[in-house]
């Protein structure tokens, strides 16, 4: 109960990209490393100018430091964006895209900006693509019912955002929703 | 909800008067109407706190009046354009959705409770995210006089709803256009 409201029931945006950072991504290392144990795996070994494997938040620390070059994921590119735009907006049912992508698609446009191509463009498109997709989760909202709600390839940030009144809104009608009268009997029993 | 125990709100709304009807005599419980009588006449009305009604309602020692924001008058508005009526007027601007419905004529009542609250639901979240882009500084003006009696009309729930939708869409706002260059 000493955690304030906003917490209690859902995590906060810094905490996804924290999640997020877990995933692996591939990037070009300038420098040489051994493999090295961390917390939460070994990693490398480095040696340029191969290809290396490691997670995001450690490219994201060697990128900082300008010690890599990150090579984007197959899916942050103008061609595949655009299609999945295309798709958002000419169909009724959410597009498909990783699903934590507005995390990774986030960072990696923050801080590598310079290892992708066109990252003007990209923005624009992932901005059209939210917005695409926060007004169908809006009709969602509108089938809402006591019981159940199918939102298909919903994404993390985008469940995050809605699941505070989401959850609330669906608690609200289960109580004006009238309960069977074996639930009413069993209540009355325990007066 | 789960947090129901802890929940100030739930609390308040059991705290909410309705009108009852006696159907017997009940001796020695007048001070529950201001204490003038010594005992509880049949056919007497009188205000109770819900908590104490649902137990005399399942007794079979009261019945009750249906409260004014349910009389029909209320219910053909609603029904007519649930957005369009202040509910904090009727309620007060603390009240709430009644929690419970478990007895009475409720088939009909939630009918048009859960009706008017899906469609009220969605012009609630709307404007709340409106304003957590607005950001601290905007809101009100130009908005337009709709939006505002509206806002205006919302009640204790959907307050509490208005709440939780600004505070989630400012957050994610928030971390859309944080940037970690130079934070390390």
């Amino acid at each position: 109960m000493a955690l304030p409201v906003a917490l209690r029931d859902t995590v906060s945006p810094p905490e996804l990209e924290l999640i997020a950072s877990e995933q692996l991504i591939e990037i070009v290392p300038l420098i040489a490393m051994e493999r090295t144990a961390f917390i939460s795996g070994a990693y490398g070994p480095l040696r340029p100018p191969a290809k290396s494997k490691v997670p995001i938040w450690m490219a994201m620390n060697l990128k900082l430091k300008r010690k890599c070059h990150i090579v984007a994921p197959e899916w942050l590119n103008v061609e595949f964006l655009q299609e999945r735009l295309t798709q958002e907006t000419t169909r009724t049912e959410f597009s498909q895209l990783p699903f934590r992508f507005s995390e990774i698609a986030k960072l990696l446009l923050d801080i590598a900006s310079d290892d992708i191509q066109n990252p003007d463009k990209i923005r624009y498109l992932l901005k059209d693509i939210r917005e695409a997709r926060q007004a169908k989760s809006r009709d969602g909202l509108q089938k809402i019912d006591h019981s159940e709600l199918s939102l298909p390839n919903l994404c993390s940030m985008e469940i995050n955002e809605i699941r505070p009144f989401f959850v609330k809104a669906m608690g609200v009608l289960t109580h004006l929703t009238r309960e069977s009268t074996a639930d009413n009997a069993a209540r009355f029993e325990n007066f | 909800m789960d947090d129901d125990y802890y929940s100030i709100d739930a609390i308040l709304a059991e705290n909410q008067k309705i009108q009852c009807t006696f159907k017997v005599d009940i001796p020695d419980m007048g001070h529950l109407d201001g204490g003038k009588d010594r005992d509880i006449k049949k056919n007497s009305k009188i205000q109770l706190p819900l908590w104490i009604a649902y137990i005399l309602i399942y007794s079979d020692f009261a019945d009750f009046t249906i409260p004014t924001p349910f009389n029909a008058r209320v219910r053909n508005a609603l029904n007519a354009e649930a957005k369009s009526v202040r509910l904090s007027g009727l309620v007060g601007a603390g009240g709430l959705w009644p929690r419970r419905l478990d007895d009475a004529p409720a088939k009909e009542m939630s009918d048009i409770l859960t009706k008017t609250f899906r469609s009220r639901l969605v012009e609630v979240i709307d404007q709340a995210q409106h304003f957590a882009a607005l950001g601290p500084s905007g809101g009100g003006g130009q908005s337009g006089d709709m939006a505002l009696t509206f806002r205006e009309g919302l009640d204790g729930t959907e307050r509490e709803l208005f709440s939780l939708a600004q505070d989630s869409a400012k957050k994610t706002k928030q971390w859309y256009e944080s940037t970690e260059r130079g934070r390390r």
